[in-house]
């Protein structure tokens, strides 16, 4: 299915994904709200969070195979190294091993904003690493 | 970025709530406005769903 050239992955844009980052965006100052632009055959999310006083870039790409394939975020503001923290910057956030059937994302439940929701989770651990070099939930089982 | 730490109490705070929201499904609010942590909740109120934290399920 691609996103943006399948009947379904558009269904799936407009009736889900682009109503929730409509409402995520509502009321929301515009320094933070979700900016989408498409690339290639996805789209990528690009936001700023602030879990508590430092001001983070993040740019979340759904790719053409998503929500298949889970999203990918990663950071734009440069981080000290840590745990959880791969290539690039990018959040290790849904891989557990490298299948589908062990990968934490649910494309039944989960949006482009439970992406995020759980990139502001990782960004409010590293804070708390930052001071006290641990990492203050352990990996999930 | 000229990184700004948290304080002893914000730090414990936040380490509360996000051990509430991995082990006891609490739900962390965000600020509507600019996203930073505003507390935890039990119940979340509909006009807060879209800014709430609910226990998440990932790797780390």
């Amino acid at each position: 299915m691609g996103l943006l050239d399948s009947e379904a992955g558009k269904k799936r844009l407009l009736s889900i994904e682009i109503p929730i980052i409509e409402r995520y965006n509502l009321d929301r100052d515009k320094d933070y709200q979700v900016k989408v632009q498409r690339v290639g055959g996805g789209l990528v999310l690009r936001y700023r969070l602030k879990p508590c006083h430092n001001v983070y870039e993040l740019e979340t790409r759904l790719t053409s195979a998503y929500p298949t394939v889970p999203p990918e975020t990663r950071v734009l503001t440069p981080l000290k190294h840590c745990p959880h923290l791969l290539e690039g910057q990018t959040l290790c956030l849904w891989r557990q091993g490298s299948t589908r059937a062990a990968s934490r994302w649910d494309p039944a439940k989960y949006t482009c904003i439970f992406a995020l929701q759980a990139a502001w989770r990782w960004l409010a651990c590293y804070e708390v690493w930052h001071e006290t070099g641990d990492w203050p939930l352990p990996d999930a089982r | 970025m000229d990184f700004r730490p948290l304080n002893t109490l914000e730090r414990r705070q936040l380490v509360d709530a996000l051990r509430g929201n991995a082990e006891s499904d609490r739900a962390i609010l965000m600020d509507r406005q600019d996203t930073s942590f505003v507390g935890v909740v039990d119940e979340i109120p509909d006009e807060e769903v879209i800014s709430a934290i609910k226990s998440v399920p990932c790797h780390y």
